[in-house]
């Protein structure tokens, strides 16, 4: 992901910042989700990041790598309006129907819907933080990066990520 | 060294190998092991296929998520206006906006803005409200920062809470272990737990947010700072900084809601004084460990009894319930209910409502989630603010280990028993505060039976993770020249009380390692760390030794 740097003119960042939301909007809008974030919320959220991203770049901050900024601020925005959600349940579409039903994946041979289920439980028994480390690697965040959004050091995201990923190969084991 | 002697690497560094993430001279040694080690090898390829599992996974369950349910905005429009709210903002934020960012030192940047604040005082107070708000609580942090406070009192009152913490340097850590439901209230209030009545708090909400409308007055103590949101959860916050030093004296915050959060600075003397420092009517102290009141605990009929909450307790630790999910029971209205909050997967609640299916009066309430409680372990750092790791007593660590991946692997050990103690430690506190001496006196022998048996089994388990964990660590705390203090223990009469102090000594002890394993920013020097966390360990295993005994008779 291109970084943007050097002063430039407002329509140049706009441009660019413009540019940048319809590359990413998706994966941001769908990391949420997997947060518990609902919907339309997640799609709100996602345009507030990218709001906070001109107005941080048009203030003249300089940020290193977009895409974990923009990781960054939309899991602490997302855990914020997951927070708020309090009268409501968190966004949890039915996933292991939805990985493993055949008419949904007539091209998946009964093992290998057994094999994903299997995965899936798994990657549910990890620990909440854990997961959030896979998660946010699998985005291609870096070790500081994943640290910094989460609040912890990057050995320590080393660690969660080791105990996450030896849980896992127990299950291809299997 | 030959990579033909060089030992197999940890499974750490393969990890961090096959991340990239190893520094160039230790990722060339494992590559060349890796070429020579069939064993390593093959573990190393099964990493590298589980790293696709998960890949193919994670893309799996992100394509079966919903597409957006709107279209997307035009954000052109939001950028003109983010424009125009930015050239609107006064010389003096724009003049200090580049010393904040550009990475000067921090006191550099405190002390060059509160010269530039006061030599602008006469122009802020003539400039619109938000130049004067930023330039106030730029000069409150500056202040602050300059000026460590000493422990001090604050009241925190919401809609059904009024407490008082006690913060600063030589607080007691016990401080640290409020109720869940305040601390996933000072997380959504974006309050710093360990200083809840700061400029700096305050400040960092107010910047990162796009839209706001700031109002500056003057009241008898100070200045008072009002500032409204048009986004966001917090619907506005205001903060009122005393005139003389700018210490914050008292804060609100009102969330979209309508829910809020009062602090107020309680001042030394009990008397009022210009009506800002009163002291609160209720004031109920952190550390005391009273047990709650069971009220309908022995009620008879119908309703439920602490003897069913026991079973429902017993039931939970049959599947493991009781060592961190984020579950919480109580006994309410004849019923023993069992609430699971946000962060409880789906399976995990389906295993959960499995294990109290067929079991009378209990109700389960896993639909209303509520705010995620920040598990122990597992501790975010409030939102948008990143924690800094002391690097000083982990380099100390580091060196002492002899580098490195000594470190790593010395963490990872360290860490998981820890995680396995705090796990035994909440679960046997959990139960110290639902059965109290008295309640306990009023179950039958065999439910008692029951409790010991579950409360031993967590004190065993935690006794054998506290001696692995002073195991791994006392020879490097030694070393590094701690020496334990002398533990005065306060002999309990019974084990609900020595649990309390249990936890308490715990909680301590984790602090100070996550604090050593650069996991938790300290909040002063850490030269004493290796002695503090020493004599905790200590004070540890003798709370740890009386509870046993206590539990035993």
């Amino acid at each position: 992901m291109g970084f943007l740097r050097q002063p430039q003119s407002s329509s140049e960042l706009q441009d660019q910042v413009a540019q940048l939301f319809v590359d990413t909007r998706e994966d941001l809008y769908r990391y949420l989700l997997t947060l518990g974030v609902h919907p339309p919320k997640a799609q709100e959220s996602v345009q507030e990041v990218f709001l906070r991203l001109y107005a941080t770049l048009k203030k003249g901050e300089k940020i290193e790598n977009i895409r974990g900024w923009l990781f960054r601020v939309a899991h602490n925005v997302g855990l914020k309006v997951r927070a708020r959600q309090a009268s409501e349940e968190a966004f949890a579409p039915e996933l292991e129907l939805r990985l493993t039903h055949p008419a949904l994946n007539p091209e998946r041979d009964l093992l290998e819907r057994e094999r994903m289920l299997r995965f899936h439980t798994a990657v549910e028994g990890l620990s909440e933080q854990q997961k959030r480390c896979l998660f946010l690697r699998l985005e291609g965040l870096r070790y500081p990066e994943i640290a910094s959004t989460l609040g912890i050091s990057a050995s320590a995201v080393g660690e969660f990520l080791r105990r996450a990923l030896a849980r896992l190969k127990k299950v291809r084991d299997e | 060294m030959s990579s033909f002697r060089m030992r197999h690497p940890e499974e750490t560094s393969l990890v961090r190998y096959l991340d990239g993430d190893l520094p160039a001279r230790e990722a060339g040694k494992v590559a060349s092991h890796l070429e020579s080690c069939s064993q390593c090898r093959a573990e190393f390829e099964a990493l590298q296929s589980t790293v696709a599992d998960c890949a193919r996974y994670r893309q799996e369950v992100l394509d079966a998520m919903p597409a957006p349910p709107a279209e997307w905005r035009d954000l052109y429009r939001d950028f003109s206006r983010i424009d125009e709210s930015l050239a609107h903002e006064p010389l003096l934020v724009r003049l200090a906006r580049p010393l904040v960012h550009a990475g000067a030192p921090r006191w550099a940047t405190a002390a060059v803005l509160a010269t530039l604040v006061v030599l602008g005082v006469f122009y802020q107070l003539r400039q619109t409200p938000s130049v004067q708000a930023a330039a106030l609580l730029k000069r409150a942090i500056a202040t602050a920062e300059a000026k460590p406070r000493r422990v001090h009192r604050i009241r925190v009152r919401t809609g059904n809470l009024d407490f008082t913490r006690v913060v600063g340097p030589q607080a007691p850590l016990t401080t640290a272990a409020a109720a869940p439901s305040v601390e996933a209230l000072f997380n959504l209030a974006h309050i710093d737990r360990n200083d809840p009545l700061s400029a700096r708090s305050f400040e960092q909400w107010r910047e990162q947010q796009v839209h706001t409308t700031d109002e500056v007055s003057t009241v008898a103590a100070g200045y008072r700072i009002r500032t409204v949101a048009r986004e966001g959860e917090i619907a506005e916050a205001s903060i009122t900084l005393e005139a003389s030093d700018l210490m914050p004296v008292d804060e609100r915050i009102e969330f979209r809601d309508s829910e809020w959060v009062e602090l107020t600075e309680i001042a030394e003397s009990t008397t009022e004084s210009g009506g800002i420092t009163v002291a609160p009517r209720v004031e109920v102290p952190v550390r005391a460990a009273e047990p709650p009141s069971r009220p309908a605990a022995f009620a008879p009929g119908p309703s439920a009894s602490i003897s069913d909450e026991l079973q429902v307790l017993l039931a939970l630790h049959e599947v493991e319930a009781d060592l961190g999910d984020p579950i919480d029971v109580s006994l309410s209205n004849g019923k023993v209910l069992v609430t699971g909050r946000a962060g409880l997967p789906p399976s995990r609640q389906q295993k959960i409502q499995a294990a109290l299916a067929n079991m009378p009066l209990v109700e389960m309430q896993f639909d209303s989630l509520q705010p995620a409680a920040i598990p122990p372990q597992a501790a975010l750092s409030s939102a948008g603010g990143s924690a800094t790791p002391h690097p000083v007593i982990q380099s100390r660590v580091e060196k002492q280990l002899g580098g490195h991946a000594e470190f790593e692997r010395f963490s990872a050990q360290i860490l998981e028993s820890d995680e396995e103690a705090m796990k035994r430690v909440y679960a046997l506190h959990s139960l110290a505060q639902k059965f109290p001496a008295a309640s306990e006196a009023q179950l039958s022998a065999k439910d008692r039976e029951l409790l010991t048996t579950l409360s031993r089994e967590h004190a065993a388990v935690l006794s054998q993770k506290v001696s692995t964990l002073a195991s791994l660590l006392l020879p490097t705390l030694s070393s590094l020249g701690g020496t334990a203090a002398l533990v005065q223990a306060v002999p309990q009469a019974a084990w609900q009380p020595a649990a309390e102090d249990l936890f308490r000594s715990s909680t301590r002890v984790d602090k100070l390692v996550s604090i050593m394993l650069g996991m938790t920013p300290s909040e002063g020097s850490t030269a004493s760390l290796p002695t503090d966390l020493l004599s905790a360990l200590k004070d540890l295993q003798s709370n740890l030794d009386d509870c046993q005994r206590l539990i035993a008779q």
